[in-house]
């Protein structure tokens, strides 16, 4: 079968004042399949994440080398490159955090609050939006009846995948999820795998995560870090 | 040994909160017992009618009420003045400062907080006679020269609230809107500054509390002893602190200095007044900025 790369990163190295967490990773990333990165913490495989949409860049004394590379458009594009706007690229490649983090506002304004940072304000393409994306994370038949209550009286699960739903609202190409499931029972965490496997056919994902068993059922690629030029398919 | 001592550190606590809060109920109470005699309509309206002088159709020559205007004017526009460029410094120092800059700035307001009020009181005279000297000859001390000076005095706390606030803020939140696509001012104004909320609300509520009890700006920059309502921001005006400061400096008999205490009474309610209404505007700014919009 025949893929393209997604995404590619050529000789990234990372520090944090000066201590190197990641050194020379090349690795690809093939379009629509789930990428599994696995490793003991504090390896560095959250850092890897935030190359790949630039939100590293708030930390201070931070750097990185290296390229990476992302196909928008048909072709591949250095995302640090002069053209790529900041906020743009973050919008193509979505982020869902360890721990679940809906803002305080109701269920309906966090799912919309990505369109309206993106400038969008007719209504009746907020709606079909929140509702596509709430359909996506499995979350509509849950909360369609109250769409304004707060987000955050959501169970654990409910509210990661509310996160899910606000991350996919502007349908990125990329998702990255660091952890998504660690804080979550084990009948959440399961809902959120089979909910991920269904996101392959319009995203390309990358899935942090420390269970094994979790990544043999749902990814396609794993990759070991410490990165050491060996990937298991 | 350690119990003894754990013992007598909780006793300590103890008596040490209780001291504050003694204290405290020891002035409001001498405060009431001596200011509550002296609280009539006529400490406020003097002889005239009290409809006719709250809309403005009579002056009111022997009461306070002038003077409780002067005071409500000084501290809403020194506040108003105070907070959009408190606030925007703070956001500066905590969102945009970086490496030298910020250590700067961080000195010199440092060195603000630091200057006495009657300093900066000086600083505001000096700078009527500045611009009476080279603008024009209109000027004097006045309720506009108070304000900027108090303004001054407050800019620190405001500053201050706001910057620690924003920067309390766990980069979690912080990186919430931004993997959105949010950018920087976006994530400031729809995250970061709602979060920071009840915090820049302490510190206005610490600068309302400042400006309406400084004497020593007003004294210098255009309080005076009577003058009636404020009618115009370059003329001179009463106000509270003002007066107990003379009236308890100079009384004549018994019956003035009473008039003081009522006047301090007054000068409590009024705060108390104030912070009730900065925490209603909070609340309503709170539900705003999250919920509505
Ligand atoms: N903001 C930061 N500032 C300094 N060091 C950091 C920061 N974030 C992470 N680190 C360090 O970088 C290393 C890798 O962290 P991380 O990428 O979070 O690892 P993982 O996700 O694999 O557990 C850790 O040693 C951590 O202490
Ligand atoms: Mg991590």
């Amino acid at each position: 079968m025949f893929e393209l790369i997604k995404i590619k990163t050529e000789n990234l190295s990372f520090s944090y004042n000066g201590n190197r967490i990641l050194d020379n990773v090349s690795l690809e990333f093939r379009e629509k399949t789930i990428t599994a990165i696995v490793g003991p913490s504090g390896i560095g495989k959250s850092t890897f994440l935030l190359t790949l949409n630039r939100l590293w860049e708030t930390v201070p004394q931070s750097s990185m080398s290296g390229r990476v590379k992302i196909r928008f458009d048909g072709k591949m594009q250095d995302i640090y490159g002069n053209g790529m706007s900041l906020t743009g690229l973050r919008r193509k490649v979505g982020m869902v955090f360890q721990a679940p983090n809906p803002l305080p506002m109701s269920i309906f304004k966090n799912i919309a609050f990505p369109l309206k940072l993106a400038g969008i304000k007719d209504r009746r393409t907020i709606d079909e939006n929140v509702e596509r994306a709430l359909q996506q994370a499995g979350l509509w038949m849950e909360v369609k009846d109250r769409l304004n209550d707060s987000g955050l009286h959501l169970s654990g699960g409910q509210q990661q995948r509310l996160c899910i739903a606000r991350a996919l609202v502007l349908q990125p190409e990329v998702l990255l999820l660091d952890e998504p499931t660690s804080s979550l029972d084990d009948a959440s965490a399961a809902v959120i795998e089979e909910l991920l496997v269904n996101l392959k056919d319009n995203c390309t994902l990358i899935v942090v995560s420390h269970y094994f068993d979790q990544v043999k059922r749902i990814a396609d690629t794993v990759f070991q870090f410490p990165y050491n030029g060996i990937s298991q398919q | 040994m350690n119990r003894f001592f754990e013992i007598f550190f909780v006793i300590w606590s103890w008596l040490s909160a209780l001291c504050l809060v003694g204290a405290v109920a020891a002035i409001l109470g001498f405060l009431c017992v001596k200011g509550f005699p002296a609280l009539n309509v006529e400490l406020i309206f003097g002889n005239t009618e009290p409809l006719s002088a709250l809309l403005l159709q009579k002056q009111v020559f022997d009461g306070l009420f002038p003077a409780i205007v002067g005071t409500l004017c000084l501290v809403v526009l020194s506040v108003l003045l105070a907070v959009p460029l408190g606030v925007a410094a703070g956001i500066y120092m905590a969102e945009y400062a970086v490496g030298y800059v910020k250590t700067c700035c961080d000195f010199l307001f440092d060195i603000l907080a630091g200057i006495p009020s009657i300093v900066i009181g000086l600083f505001g005279f000096t700078l009527a006679v500045f611009l009476h000297k080279n603008f024009s000859d209109q000027v004097y001390p006045c309720f506009l020269i108070s304000s900027i000076s108090l303004a001054f005095l407050v800019l620190p706390y405001i500053v201050r609230s706001t910057q620690i606030s924003l920067e309390e803020i766990d980069p979690a939140i912080r990186n919430t809107a931004l993997a959105l696509g949010a950018s920087r001012l976006q994530n400031i104004i729809h995250v970061l500054l709602p979060r920071a909320l009840g915090g820049i609300c302490s510190g206005v509520i610490l600068a309302i509390g400042r400006c309406a009890e400084d004497t020593a700006v007003i004294m210098l920059t255009g309080a005076v002893a009577i003058a009636g309502i404020p009618r115009s921001i370059l003329g001179q005006y009463e106000a509270l602190p003002f007066y107990i400061f003379y009236i308890s400096s100079q009384y004549a008999d018994q019956a003035e200095l009473m008039r003081g205490y009522g006047a301090s009474l007054i000068l409590i309610m009024l705060c108390t007044l104030l912070f009730l209404v900065a925490f209603l505007v909070r609340k309503r700014i709170a539900y705003q900025a999250f919920y509505k919009a």
